[in-house]
């Protein structure tokens, strides 16, 4: 991992496009200011994970539970 | 072809329909799926691994079950899957079931969007609070369901 050191108020340039600015710091979180093209998609790790972590819990399900679900819905109906 | 699935056994598709996923869904490696659509269980729908077996996962057509839901894709997005203007797309939502119906939840956070014309797929994750990767399910389904289906 490429590693730098930077003060506040400066900037990472990435690319022609990316510019990654640090505008605040208060204890131990630093507050990060992001350009980039407009429709980039640019998220916090952890909701990466998240959606990871959901696939995971989704992928282990039984037929028992969908025939459960799908009896369930069945009823709300009638 | 024959396909194996864990929770299905045995069963015969047609090549057209297998779903290419090149990215794979986040945390498998696996990069071909196909869509089942079993009437018996609408809403519901199965995203079968064709070379994995046991990995299948329920998911329900955005359209039919949230039909207020929008997912904006970038256009590095829109590459990948091929879209051209005005494509039409295929947003299913994977739902985490669980044996007391009230805790089936669907993620928001995380839809499968399907170019269905060119059989390409991508997870597409959406930053944010909007949407939860958590969202309860049966109080949207239980008012809307109908006997429709995705089309495969």
């Amino acid at each position: 991992m490429l590693v730098l050191t930077r003060k506040m108020g400066e900037t990472i340039t990435i690319g022609d496009h990316i510019r990654i600015k640090v505008v605040e710091m208060k204890g131990n979180q630093v507050r990060i200011g992001i350009e980039a093209p407009g429709d980039m998609r640019i998220y916090r790790e952890e909701i990466y994970l998240k959606v990871q972590k959901e696939n995971q819990l989704a992928a282990s399900w039984s037929l028992t539970d969908l025939d459960n679900a799908v009896n369930f819905i069945g009823c709300e109906k009638e | 072809m024959k396909i194996t699935s864990t929770r299905f056994g045995e069963f015969d598709i047609d090549e057209s329909k297998i779903i290419a996923v090149p990215e794979g869904i986040l945390g498998f490696d696996d990069r071909r799926f196909t869509l089942i659509t079993p009437e018996k269980h609408a809403p519901f729908c199965w995203f079968q691994s064709i070379d994995e077996p046991a990995l299948a996962f329920v998911v329900v057509d955005a359209r039919e079950t949230f039909p207020s839901y929008t997912v904006a894709l970038t256009s590095e997005e829109s590459g990948r899957l091929m879209l051209g203007d005005g494509a039409e797309i295929v947003v299913l939502l994977v739902v985490t079931l669980a044996p007391e119906p009230a805790k089936i939840t669907v993620n928001l956070q995380g839809p499968i969007v399907m170019n269905p014309h060119r059989m390409l797929a991508k997870q597409i994750v959406l930053e944010g609070s909007k949407y939860s990767s958590r969202h309860p399910l049966l109080p949207q389904v239980a008012g809307e369901v109908n006997a429709s289906h995705v089309a495969g």
